[in-house]
């Protein structure tokens, strides 16, 4: 049996955000309940009938169908000294798989988080590595190398950041970045998506970061800041979907991990939010 | 810069016609060779960043095409 979208997991609460009152969404267009229990225990529903559920990252994740496993790991995450901020959710009128490919897209850095996460004329993408690990079956990207004003909130002045990108899930991506105070580790930033339908989803940024100076809610705002740069662009793209063929578009050697992410999709049939006609 | 671009993948469909278009919407020439329903031949002429294009935009492909892959070769 071949696994589809609906036997993935998604983020659907923050765990530590969940009161008594059931929250109330969608989940891949179907209306699901999340709410604890008498014990305190996430619990989620469709219909009446009782979900799987797991809490990993702080966040609650679910699934529609029969998942193949666990949520995924982040073996870093677990590392002592890290400072785990949950950002919270931000809803977007996109595709879920548009968030997510706009994630991974490496060049947008310098024109839309200009003078934070890149500037002109610093615009040149080093040739990367991008390569499916079929063992997990995931997308990653290596060796990704941008020059960056201020790459996270410890930055001093401008440094060149490597960065390795990957996809666990067909709405989920982690972005590991060298980390400023501690060479040699890697700083984890992650975009988890939960699909609601298929141009609308709600994004939950979530990180683990190695930052002994930043108050939380100062790296919380950061992080936010960035997203909402990134909210009017996703917002204004079109088409609404996203497009599984290049159609007008011209991708260069850049846009690598976009058309791997693209791909990956298209060979699994994970078209919840894709644009299923030429482009 | 000339290359050879040896494609193989489920090939029916659109692919042909796509090609042509896509490479013009590029600027590069491209020359059909031989080929079949899993695998086709091209000499793509170029600057080397619209070569890496074309390979780019052929991986991805039109919508009712799968590629598999892209073998580069200098001709
Ligand atoms: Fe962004």
């Amino acid at each position: 049996m071949s696994v589809t979208m609906q036997d993935h997991w998604y983020p659907v609460a923050l765990a530590s955000g969940l009161r008594r009152s059931a929250r109330d969404t969608l989940l891949l267009g179907r209306a699901i309940r999340v709410a604890l229990d008498d014990g305190g225990a996430p619990v989620v529903t469709a219909e009446g009938r009782a979900l799987p559920v797991q809490v990993k990252f702080g966040h609650v994740w679910t699934t529609l169908g029969v998942p193949a496993g666990d949520v995924f790991d982040i073996p870093e995450a677990d590392q002592p000294g890290r400072r785990l901020v949950e950002v919270g959710s931000v809803k977007v009128r996109c595709s879920p798989l548009r968030a997510v490919e706009n994630f991974l897209d490496i060049a947008h850095f310098p024109f839309v988080h200009t003078d934070v996460l890149g500037s002109e004329p610093h615009t040149e993408v080093e040739r990367y590595e991008v390569e499916i690990r079929d063992d997990v079956d995931e997308v990653w990207a290596t060796k990704v190398k941008f020059f960056q004003p201020q790459a996270a909130r410890s930055a001093q002045g401008g440094i060149t950041t490597e960065y390795m990108y990957r996809v666990p899930g067909p709405t989920c991506s982690v972005l590991y970045k060298t980390c400023p105070p501690r060479p040699g580790e890697w700083d984890v930033i992650t975009l988890f998506v939960q699909p609601l339908t298929e141009t609308t989803c709600e994004v939950w940024p979530w990180m683990a970061l190695f930052d002994d100076d930043s108050t939380m809610t100062e790296m919380i705002h950061f992080q936010q800041l960035i997203f909402l740069q990134d909210r009017s662009i996703l917002e204004n793209q079109l088409p609404a979907l996203l497009p599984l063929d290049p159609g007008r578009e011209i991708p260069t050697r850049a846009d690598m991990l976009s058309i791997a992410y693209r791909r990956w999709l298209k060979r699994h049939g994970y078209t919840f939010g894709a644009q299923l006609v030429a482009a | 810069m000339t290359e050879r671009f040896i494609i193989s993948g489920r090939l029916d469909g659109s692919l042909l016609p796509w090609i042509d278009g896509h490479a013009r919407r590029i600027g590069v020439a491209v020359d059909f060779g031989p080929r079949s329903d899993s695998a086709m031949e091209l000499r793509v002429d170029g600057p080397p960043a619209l070569l890496d294009a074309m390979e780019m935009g052929c991986l991805l492909g039109p919508i009712d095409v799968w590629i598999e892959d892209i073998r580069r070769e200098p001709v």
